[in-house]
């Protein structure tokens, strides 16, 4: 034995036990083992004591390879389900693609054939109340507002990210209600166009135009009279966005473009008003929520 | 020797059988190894020593992987498992390096 045999005293375990753990890490038993059996005189170990100890040795050979074969089967099963999930959200975006593009198309016959089949000035009516209220395509002159996020901002300490630098669900709000104000006819985000019954609201970290995730930077394409790029650029809200470019490093521009052309927006889901059973007198409940004006 | 065969052996047996690990012994999977780990050094440090005992190697690992496991079992029923199985890791891996660190005197005499 080259390290010194600490004698076997019986107060093995002072205080100090990480000391003791470091400067002599073998269990104490093998020294009291070994004192014991030269004591006692050199014997051949019994046959069954070596026995039990290759057992011991063969169930820790056994255990690492369990332990080994588990870990690794954990692994790629993990990466399988996440490769899984992406093949299934691409699988699904493009037949979503693909049934989208097919209502366009069907959309299409079905108005032409609707003008067809009613007379003129019907048709031409039908056909304004409809690029009203955002279910026909429209082509005109407009701007297009652009506003993106500013450099992400993390931090270093709690690693939380920064949201101040994020374009909000609010802020899209406030923009398309001053196009809105200002006399803008057909407004489009990111090639979503906006009804009456349009939602802009924030899913987790993304905002989400009628339910669709949008991908920044936002465009807001409107349609509206001549003067509805002055008017916007000197609106208030405007104002406050250029501040916000300066304080927190927010893209925001506004463009006047020729001959946009606005998309129609998905066919409504109708619903329909039941009314209640008691005969109460108190306000009716609105189902159908009116939104800006067009 | 016997014992060097036998833990082939053993890790044969495991890659043939690959038997499959109840959900609620996986926790305790890790620390089973680092524990089993402890015992294998300390037994070729003692042999290296001169002072090796069968009883005192099947003892040190029957009662080390049982120790550690009740202590990670008492750490969950606790709300510390994750905590007190750093604790044993850590203590068991001092053992571990001071060990090996004795083979490696044995062996290369530095």
């Amino acid at each position: 034995m080259t390290t010194p045999t600490p004698p076997p005293t019986e107060p093995r375990y002072q205080a100090d036990f990480l000391t003791e753990l470091f400067r002599d890490p073998l269990d104490p038993g093998y020294a009291d083992a070994a004192a014991a059996t030269k004591a006692r005189g050199y014997r051949r170990r019994p046959l069954w004591l070596r026995i039990v100890a290759g057992a011991t040795m063969l169930s820790i050979g056994f255990l690492l390879a369990v332990a080994y074969q588990h870990t690794q089967a954990e692994q790629p099963g993990r990466a399988k389900v996440r490769e899984g999930l992406i093949d299934q959200i691409n699988a699904r975006r493009t037949s979503v693609q693909t049934l989208a593009d097919r209502e366009e198309k069907l959309g299409d016959e079905v108005t032409r054939l609707r003008d067809a089949a009613i007379p003129g000035p019907e048709a031409a009516r039908l056909r304004t109340a409809e690029a009203a209220a955002g279910y026909r395509k429209v082509t005109g002159d407009g701007i297009v507002v652009t506003i993106g996020d500013g450099p992400e901002k993390v931090d270093p300490v709690t690693g939380k990210v920064d949201l101040t630098t994020h374009v909000l669900d609010l802020d899209l709000r406030l923009i398309v209600n001053q196009l809105w104000a200002n006399g803008a006819e057909a407004i489009s985000i990111n090639g979503n166009r906006l009804t009456s019954t349009s939602t802009i609201r924030l899913a987790g970290e993304a905002i989400q135009v009628d339910f669709q995730p949008m991908i920044g930077p936002y465009e807001v394409s409107a349609i509206g009279p001549g003067d509805l790029a002055d008017d916007f650029d000197e609106s208030r809200t405007a104002d406050s966005y250029r501040g916000l470019v300066k304080e927190k490093g927010l893209t925001f521009s506004i463009s006047e473009r020729d001959d946009l052309v606005l998309p129609s927006a998905p066919d409504p889901v109708l619903r329909y008003a039941t009314p209640l059973v008691s005969k109460s007198p108190s306000p009716s409940p609105s189902t159908s929520p009116s939104g800006g004006r067009k | 020797m016997i014992a060097v065969l036998a833990l082939i052996v053993g890790v044969v047996l495991g890659i043939v059988l690959d038997p499959t690990v109840p959900v609620a012994l996986q926790p305790y999977l890790p620390i089973a190894v680092v524990a089993a780990l402890d015992a294998v050094f300390g037994g070729v440090r003692a042999k290296l020593d001169g002072v090796f005992d069968d009883k005192q190697f099947v003892i040190s690992f029957i009662s080390n992987v049982l120790v550690a496991g009740l202590i990670v079992y008492l750490g969950d029923q606790l709300g510390v498992g994750g905590q007190l199985s750093t604790g044993v890791v850590v203590v068991l891996g001092v053992r571990i390096f001071g060990n090996v660190a004795a083979i490696r005197r044995h062996l290369f005499r530095a």
